[in-house]
């Protein structure tokens, strides 16, 4: 009990220079966001693969839910493109002061442009793949109402 | 300016979709609210409209706050849009990877709820039909019982249930009838006690000790009044309420022994036929040749002379040979056989008639008992004559200088002429029974007898389609009884 009486004494009365909390400055939460899109892609491709190996994309409900998932890992994939090119910089400025807004990409070449004005457009991905989840769920309803779900059975 | 129309749009319709997902899940779980994969959609789209949400709101608040010219209001508020952002798709993310372990869950759960429905649909079954399954049990089990009932009861072979230390259970009415036991004898032997010799006993009960079974094991029983018969074993090791109980089935085998013992003796008897056929027929002329020379030689010697008299002597001896020989014949069945109608009563009686009083001088009493109801039959009554005479003189020399009785039986029984000859004589050794029609076997000192009236009869009557049997007891007596399919006998009457 002494000796971490008197360990406590040293730490708190003599430090010379302090390597405590580690600082995490701005470019981290881009690496996190872009991790948390990749891990999303993962358990995305990982629940596809359950849905065609227990065959379940047999059923119309989960067919659309495979597809949902397959939207959501496109999406994710733009998602991270963009934020690429957003955290690369002076690759694009955007002048977001009025409702129509200007892009101007720095790059000379037409594909990253392109890629670029198109990716920029997300929700052409997610929005299919909310209403292919939402497609999904209702057919998985529709099922249930109709036959041997509604006893908790399989079709 | 498409950009931001699909932003703001799009951010609207994935708040819109989000919620619809969320109340078709809702439609689900209101079918089954306990549904595992109900409940983990539910959080999924839980998580996704908190994504959807906070993704949405980011973009509209930020679209708002620049174009408005509150631009620093949107830095502020950037940094938590974006965490929460990141938060929530990290949630629906960790949400979706959980698909396969609840997946699993939910089969569990309908494997084990399918076999309780089946399990409640029996139960149910049963209690409603309770009544009725346990009166068909009860009948199908008094029929089984019935059934093998009758099995142990007429069952021609014993079948006896023994517990280890030998004593006996249950046994059957033809284990009961084969060892001469009463019911109340059941309750005071063993097992052991049917055993005509312990070592057989013991070594059955080894064999079940080490085997758990014992089969055909061939032995000899005891009856209760001490008749030895011939049985093959069969027993096993049989677990019934955790005790160990022995069954036995035991079938009598005397009958197809004695059977047995009877080919072998016809078989030996046909064999030493041949051979004796053979030996007589090559001896039967050499001493036609001798005794002719020798009676030519007896004419042309004086009476009274010293050559005379040795051939007189050759002459004799020649002669006995001529009788052996020509009993041989007999016994191999060379000799010509006349068959024809003849009553058998008739010829015992004129045998008696001869032997009679020189019997009854010796004080040997002879009872008949004939059953008059015996057809004609199509015999040699000669050679049958020559049978009688010599089953007669056998009792006589059985009884010896004692006095005696001598009975002869006649009676029909199955179709079949039974004629019984017995004696109150001395009987016949075990050891000497089966070698009794065995040519030139005899007890009797040398000189009085050639062992050849036994085989000769057995000879005739095998020749008459009959059998010829023996029993004895030494010192009480012997009893000949020969055999004689009626039908044949008739068959051939009416052919004549």
């Amino acid at each position: 009990m002494l000796s971490v009486l008197l360990f406590g004494c040293i730490i708190f009365t003599a430090p010379s220079v302090v390597w405590g909390v580690q600082v995490h400055s701005s470019p981290e939460g881009l690496y996190v966001h872009q991790m948390a899109h990749g891990f999303f892609i993962v358990s995305l491709a990982i629940l596809m693969y359950w849905l065609r190996s227990m065959k379940l994309i047999r059923y119309k409900g989960w067919r659309f839910i495979n597809w949902s998932a397959l939207f959501f890992i496109l999406w994710n994939l733009d998602a991270m493109i963009i934020h690429y090119f957003d955290g690369t910089e002076g690759f694009v400025t955007i002048d977001e002061h009025t409702w129509e807004g200007h892009i101007i990409v720095a790059s000379q070449h037409k594909i990253p442009v392109m890629l670029y004005y198109f990716g920029k457009m997300d929700h052409l991905f997610c929005v299919p793949a909310a209403i292919f989840l939402y497609l999904g769920l209702r057919a998985l309803a529709q099922q249930v109402e109709n036959n041997g779900y509604r006893r908790g059975e399989k079709e | 300016m498409p950009i931001y129309i699909v932003d703001l749009y799009g951010s609207l319709l994935m708040i819109i979709f989000a919620f619809l997902s969320i109340r078709q899940v809702k439609r689900l779980r209101s079918e089954n609210p306990q549904n595992v994969v109900w409940i983990y959609l539910l959080w999924l789209c839980y998580g996704l409209a908190g994504f959807a949400v906070s993704r949405s709101v980011g973009h509209i608040v930020k679209r708002v706050f620049i174009t408005s010219g509150h631009e620093y209001l949107w830095l502020m508020l950037r940094p938590y849009s974006g965490a929460v952002n990141t938060i929530m798709f990290v949630v629906v993310a960790s949400i979706t990877l959980f698909f396969e372990r609840i997946w699993k869950i939910y089969e569990h759960i309908m494997e084990d709820r399918r076999a309780l429905k089946q399990a409640h649909e029996q139960l149910l079954y049963l209690n409603k039909h309770l009544e009725d399954l346990v009166t068909e049990r009860t009948k199908e089990l008094a029929l089984s019982e019935r059934k093998y009932r009758r099995l142990f009861e007429i069952s021609r072979d014993m079948i006896a249930i023994v517990e280890w230390n030998g004593r006996v259970l249950s046994i059957n009415p033809a284990g009961l009838c084969m060892l001469g036991w009463g019911d109340e004898d059941v309750k005071v032997k063993f097992f052991q006690d049917c055993f005509f010799n312990e070592e057989d006993f013991r070594e059955v009960w080894k064999r079940l000790k080490m085997d758990s079974e014992v089969k055909n094991y061939e032995c000899s029983f005891i009856r209760s009044d001490g008749l030895k018969f011939e049985v093959l074993v069969t027993g096993s090791v049989e677990v019934e309420s955790e005790r160990q109980m022995l069954h036995f089935w035991v079938k009598d085998i005397s009958q197809r022994k004695n059977m047995e013992r009877k080919l072998i003796q016809a078989d030996k008897l046909a064999s030493l036929g041949q051979l004796a056929a053979g030996v007589a027929h090559e001896i039967n002329n050499p001493l036609g040749i001798i005794l002719g020379y020798t009676q030519l030689l007896l004419r042309q010697c004086e009476e009274g002379s010293e050559v005379y008299d040795d051939l007189k002597v050759i002459e004799r001896h020649v002669r006995n040979c001529k009788t052996i020989v020509g009993d041989l014949l007999k016994f191999a069945r060379s000799a010509p056989t006349q068959k024809g109608e003849a009553d058998i009563h008739e010829a015992i009686t004129e045998v008696l008639a001869v032997v009679k009083h020189q019997f009854m001088l010796d004080g040997v009493a002879i009872k008949e008992k004939f059953d008059h109801s015996i057809p004609r039959l199509h015999w040699d009554i000669n050679k049958m004559k020559q049978v009688f005479m010599n089953l007669l003189m056998n009792a006589r020399q059985a009884i010896g200088k004692n006095r005696g009785l001598i009975e002869v039986e006649t009676r029909l029984e199955n179709g079949n002429v039974i004629i019984k000859v017995s004696d109150t004589g001395c009987g016949i050794p075990p050891e000497n029974l089966p070698r009794v029609f065995d040519p030139f076997f005899t007890t009797k000192p040398t000189g009085q007898g050639t062992g050849l009236g036994l085989s000769v009869s057995y000879g005739i009557i095998t020749e008459h389609g009959g059998t010829i049997s023996v029993d004895s007891e030494p010192g009480k007596g012997t009893v000949f009884t020969l055999t004689f399919p009626i039908k044949e006998g008739m068959n051939e009457s009416y052919e004549q």
